[in-house]
């Protein structure tokens, strides 16, 4: 890619909570954000596959990205949101959120990429830090956090 | 020229010629002088050669051409054909299969001239009838066409049909306004080749020639109707230009496969009234007689040429298949929504209401009558994939130097397009399988008092909501213990395993991956890669693979399809508080069962069913979760098939019977072989659907 051209461009991304950590869905990815529904387990699948919900006739997979970054389980509050993510395969998959806070845009300038640190496994979901104003936002690697098929 | 858009066309004719021949060259080989059988193929080579000649596909024309010319000598029965002139015919075959192959991925024959095939085919012709032999042919083809304008040009009126042609105020008062610029009214009457398959096309050619030369004003049939090919052999003209008949003439002829053309100079009767009753009645018999005979010229050739014509065959539409799927989608929903319509009805008290409850059964027949019509339209024969069947088990047999035959039934079965689509491949793994390690040499047949000719047949046949394809040999049947053998030496059981094993068992291990027992790798097959690529495809189409063998009689490989893929029947259970659908197809019967009716087996727990053990699946259990019954209350089982096995599944409660639409999990879940799909309920809710056959 360009490199100059990409300094001064910028993304939007959503921003979502888990705790108290902040992390950005660049909203290319980002389908549609729903409430919380009913969730049908499958049985005999990857542990943080949550079920299927049904979104508009769809069946679409719903993942707890806590679960997958070895957090603790997630707390179903009013303010918990499922994120509809559309892959580059293709493939919708809903992602749960302890809550959705806002939009933000940042310029590539604000964005840092974070070195790659095989032995933090949390970091192999991130691939960037956003600095808005005084804050920090990890940035979702969202092809490599989601499109990974191993069923641990 | 362009003619892209006549490509399709061409490949689809083009491949149903080339199946004719093939099915053709296969009666020939059994009957060398079935008359019937060498017309058929001398006619499927002339067109072929003409729609490549048309499409500008000139080696093929090249081929087709001289295959034609043979096949004409053998009508003439002075060539007797012999198996070696078959097998030479179905290497033709196969180079214009391939040809056929390149112009439908790239747009171009390719480059292969295949002169060798080109040449043995000569050679035939030079051999059996000296020197000119191929001349004779390409005469008797040409010359009816070439000599019949130089006999009756100008002499034969009637064949001027543009004479016929009834003309309006208006377009006379063109044509004056045209004669007086010094401009010449032609009329054109334009004879295409009987033979010629794309008459719109070279319609339009001559159309485009014309235009070049003038103004075309008048057109019998209309334009319209020539595009759609709405004429029969002849299309007469109009035109005002400055050339003269000669070059206009010169100009359509110009065009191939146009037998001839008809030039003249439209007089213009200044009383109309008075030639128009003259030119009627001179042109009436003649255009009575026309359409029984459109070229009396040639009334041998015609009659021979007749049957060229395509069938009647019912109209026809040709749909791409992702409108059928959209369509398909679309009835689901219609469905998803017909259910959730029920399913409030059935709550909020509209009871009362008959008329409404009425229309909800009313639109509930018509749903389910929709969905079986589209369904309908994606069915088609399998025919489309076991036709090239025969070809190939012929080939095998000379390769393979066995004596085998190939016997087919049910090939009018029908299956739904996407299946019918994949099918072909593992039907060819199985057949290719039965002919190389299934049947054995004939002196080992001779020696086991079988027929020398070994056989294999390929059946076909609806099983309630399956559709059963079973490829069965009378060859030497799975040898057990040379599988087991095998299976130890290569690692995948050991000794000790293999003393346990059902025999059922040891033959699973033929469908994993890289197990070949065949002792010697052969072209046909042996490299181990058949029976596993079988079994995951068929799996793919939620169908299944299973083999019934006796040693020294032979190996039937069932496969057992569903008929659709998109909606089912299925019986809604509940299992610790989830919903789960089961297929109707599977289910036998519901039993309701006292926990002291349990035996143990092998401490698994069966029932005895009116004689027949069968064992008990907790699908509590299975889809860890737990059952909302005590243990002592009675159990709820239903008693599944797969093949002719049985199984009880228990279940908490039974929700009753629905239309299911199937929606797949995704690819991001994890192949789950238990739960083959999900389906959305009336109320929105998802209910997973069971795969009973994995369960069992």
């Amino acid at each position: 890619m360009d490199e100059l051209k990409e300094q001064y461009m910028t993304t939007q991304f959503i921003v979502v909570r888990y705790g108290d950590e902040q992390f950005g869905i660049d909203i290319k990815y980002v389908d549609n954000i729903v409430r919380m529904q009913r969730i049908t387990r499958v049985p005999k699948v990857q542990s943080y596959i949550k079920g299927v919900i049904n979104l508009r006739g769809e069946i679409i997979p719903v993942i707890s990205l806590r679960l997958k970054m070895g957090l603790a389980d997630d707390e179903i509050t009013k303010a918990t949101r499922i994120i509809i993510i559309k892959l580059e395969s293709g493939d919708s998959i809903g992602v749960l959120v302890d809550a959705v806070e806002e939009v933000v845009t940042l310029e590539h300038s604000q964005i840092e990429k974070v070195a790659y640190d095989s032995k933090d496994t949390k970091a192999n979901f991130i691939n960037g830090v956003g600095k808005d104003r005084d804050r920090l936002i990890s940035l979702l690697d969202v092809n490599a956090t989601f499109t990974d098929k191993d069923g641990q | 020229m362009d003619v892209t858009q006549y490509l399709e066309i061409f490949l689809d004719e083009t491949k149903e010629h080339l199946q004719s021949l093939s099915d053709q060259f296969m009666i020939l080989e059994q009957e060398p002088d079935n008359m019937d059988t060498i017309n058929e193929i001398f006619r499927s080579a002339h067109t072929l050669k003409g729609m490549a000649g048309t499409m500008g596909y000139k080696r093929m024309q090249t081929l087709t051409h001289d295959m034609e010319n043979v096949f004409s000598e053998v009508r003439n029965n002075t060539i007797k054909v012999d198996s070696a002139m078959v097998d030479l015919l179905f290497q033709c075959l196969d180079a214009l299969e391939e040809y056929t192959e390149n112009i439908q991925n790239t747009g171009d024959e390719g480059t292969n001239d295949n002169e060798h095939l080109i040449k043995a085919l000569n050679d035939y012709l030079a051999k059996n009838s000296g020197d000119g032999a191929p001349q004779p042919a390409k005469e008797e083809k040409k010359e009816p066409a070439r000599e019949e304008p130089k006999q009756e040009a100008g002499a034969d009126a009637g064949k001027e049909k543009w004479r016929e042609i009834k003309l309006g105020d208006t377009e006379i008062s063109v044509m004056t306004e045209a004669k007086k610029q010094g401009k010449k009214c032609l009329g054109v009457t334009v004879y295409v080749q009987e033979s010629c398959i794309l008459k719109a096309a070279r319609a339009f050619l001559v159309y485009k020639a014309l235009e070049e030369l003038g103004d075309m004003i008048v057109s019998v049939p209309s334009a319209q109707d020539i595009e759609d090919e709405r004429f029969d052999f002849d299309f007469s003209v109009i035109i005002l230009t400055d050339a003269d008949a000669e070059a206009v003439k010169k100009a359509v002829l110009n065009v191939s496969e146009i037998e001839a053309a008809y030039v003249g100079e439209v007089e213009l009767a200044q009383p109309e009234e008075a030639t128009q009753p003259a030119k009627a009645a001179e042109a009436q018999p003649k255009a009575e007689e026309q359409p029984k005979q459109t070229v009396p010229a040639a009334p041998a050739k015609a009659a021979d040429k007749k049957p060229i014509s395509k069938p009647i065959v019912n109209r026809t539409v040709r749909v791409d298949i992702e409108k059928l799927d959209v369509l398909m989608n679309l009835v689901s929903e219609l469905i998803i929504a017909k259910n959730s319509l029920v399913s409030t009805s059935s709550q909020e008290g509209i009871l009362t209401n008959n008329t409404f409850n009425e229309q909800i059964e009313y639109l509930e027949s018509v749903t389910t009558n929709l969905h079986e019509s589209v369904m309908k339209v994606r069915m088609v024969p399998i025919e489309t994939v076991v036709q090239k069947f025969p070809k190939m088990i012929r080939d095998l047999s000379k390769k393979l130097d066995k004596k085998m035959q190939l016997i087919m039934s049910g090939e009018e079965t029908e299956l739904d397009r996407t299946v019918v689509d994949e099918i072909g491949d593992p039907l060819m793994h199985l057949l290719r399988n039965s002919a190389d390690h299934g049947l054995e040499s004939a002196e080992v047949r001779k020696e086991r008092g079988k027929p020398e000719i070994g056989s294999i047949f390929l059946d076909a046949y609806q099983d309630g909501n399956n559709v059963i394809i079973e490829v069965r040999d009378d060859g030497n049947g799975i040898d057990v213990e040379a599988v087991k053998q095998k299976a130890i030496e290569r690692g995948t059981i050991t000794p000790e395993q293999a003393e346990n094993m059902a025999d059922k068992d040891v033959i699973g291990l033929l469908f994993l991956p890289s197990f070949s027992t065949a002792k010697k790798v052969s072209d046909v097959s042996g490299r181990g890669v058949g029976l596993d690529v079988v079994k995951s495809k068929i799996e793919s189409l939620s169908g299944e693979v299973e083999v019934k063998t006796k040693l020294g009689e032979g190996s039937t490989f069932i496969i057992r399809l569903p008929l659709t893929l998109a909606i089912i029947q299925a019986l809604m259970v509940e299992v610790g508080g989830e919903k789960y659908a089961i297929p109707l197809g599977s289910i036998q019967t519901i039993e309701d069962v006292e926990p002291e009716e349990i035996k143990y087996v092998q401490a698994k727990e069966v029932i005895n069913l009116r004689g027949t053990v069968i064992p008990l699946i907790r699908l509590n259990e299975v889809l860890d979760n737990e059952s909302t019954k005590k243990p002592d209350e009675n159990l709820l089982v239903i008693i599944v098939k797969k093949g002719d096995k049985l199984a009880g599944l228990v279940v908490d409660e039974l929700m009753g019977q629905q239309e299911i639409v199937i929606k797949s999990l995704g690819n991001y879940i994890n192949k789950n072989k238990i739960i083959s799909g999900a389906t959305i309920l009336g109320d929105g809710e998802i209910a997973l659907i069971l795969d009973t056959n994995a369960l069992l």
